[in-house]
């Protein structure tokens, strides 16, 4: 809780307070900026395959 | 897992979203000027025999003379140079038959084949910081003006395997250098799938699809032996890793690491212990991701594959490490 937001009295429950998300999603955004530039010259596919040439039809 | 494990185990996504529109528009923009397609290599005479040698341009390449020692080993067998390797193999005399280029950098590819627009360093540091090509890190502008000259002179007798994806400036100076284009296409996903955008792109431009294994030393691999045919390949200078001692800053990827993780950046760096030359090496997630790409491909490729780069971090059942006289005399099985 703000201290803007704080009133005169005591409250007898403990209040969990919301992870900031607008925090998180800033860190989120940075480190994917970040990552963007970490990376490859071309994609990586994780099949074991070379070449393909065939139009082969949609499964 | 450590954190750069973790950092490499998110690459294939953080890549898709770099390359895949840059490398679309470009396959776009380049459609007007393919002439021919990099199955027609296949056909072409580009050696003897069925071994084949790659040019890759990590930091054994300059350490283990490895480029002096293929012009004296008097090797009659392909060879296949990375984009990086080309101004070091034509500055030993070593003319490569085929040149291979995919990243799909807008200035900074370019310059591996000389760029006639450099007038100043740039400031971009790319060039003074990486281990590639130790000629421009000493002197931009000077390497520039010799790498163009020795490209201008040898170009009409090279080959280029280029990706679809590379840019404008490569590919016009590239012709203008009277190199002969053979185009295919970077595969971006699984082919096989449903809207695979790999697909979209063969039938674009009816263009053969290659896995290039997130790096132009992979792709250069998958073309030696899926394209060309060849069923022995030695690997030069595919370290995928720096020299023990390199300093953090002097890294590929050291802007990016200190942006990601600020004062523990260097907590990402991984080292590899190499028991060919008994010597620890250091590496970054990238280029610990490759090696791991590399070595899962390997197992399926239709070819031995030997790594006569004499260090880095690139080896395993696959991929047994030769020293490169031993394999150009037909050796290297463990």
């Amino acid at each position: 809780m703000t201290e803007f937001l704080k009133g005169n009295y005591e409250l007898t429950v403990k209040i969990e307070e919301p992870a900031d998300e607008a925090e998180t999603s800033a860190t989120e955004e940075f480190e994917k900026k970040a990552l963007s530039r970490l990376c490859a010259s071309n994609c990586v596919v994780r099949k074991k395959v070379f070449l393909r040439n065939a139009a082969t039809p949609e499964k | 897992m450590e954190l750069g494990r973790r950092i490499a185990s998110r690459l294939t996504e953080a890549t898709f979203e770099r390359v895949a529109a840059v490398g679309l528009a470009n396959a776009e923009r380049n459609q007007r000027v393919i002439r021919h397609s990099i199955l027609e290599l296949a056909e072409a005479s580009l050696g003897e025999g069925n071994s084949a040698v790659v040019v890759a341009a990590g930091p054994s390449l300059h350490r283990r003379r490895s480029l002096e020692r293929l012009k004296a080993s008097a090797f009659t067998g392909t060879i296949v140079a990375v984009d990086g390797a080309l101004g070091a193999c034509l500055r030993h005399g070593v003319t490569p038959h085929v040149v291979v280029t995919v990243d799909p950098h807008a200035e900074r590819i370019v310059r591996w084949f000389g760029d006639p627009m450099l007038v100043a360093p740039p400031r971009d540091d790319y060039f003074r910081r990486q281990e590639m090509d130790p000629a421009h890190a000493h002197d931009e502008i000077m390497a520039n003006r010799v790498l163009i000259e020795l490209v201008d002179r040898c170009g009409p007798g090279m080959k280029v395997a280029i990706a679809t994806s590379a840019a404008p400036a490569v590919v016009d100076r590239c012709e203008k250098a009277g190199m002969t284009l053979y185009w295919w296409n970077p595969m971006y996903d699984d082919y096989d799938r449903p809207g695979s955008l790999s697909r979209r792109l063969h039938a674009m431009n009816g263009l053969p699809c290659l896995n290039g294994g997130g790096n132009v030393g992979t792709a250069a691999w998958v073309v030696t032996h899926a394209v060309l045919g060849k069923t022995r390949v030695g690997l030069l200078g595919m370290d995928f890793g720096y020299v023990p001692g390199t300093p953090y800053a002097r890294t590929q990827y050291y802007p990016e690491l200190r942006e990601l993780l600020g004062d523990g950046f260097a907590e990402a760096f991984i080292h590899v212990e190499n028991p060919f030359v008994s010597e620890t090496w250091l590496t970054d997630p990238a280029y610990y991701w490759f090696r791991d790409v590399f070595l899962e491909m390997a197992g399926a490729a239709g070819c031995e594959t030997f790594n006569c780069t004499e260090g880095g971090i690139l080896f395993g059942a696959n991929v047994p490490m030769a020293a490169l006289e031993t394999f150009v005399a037909g050796g290297g099985r463990p």
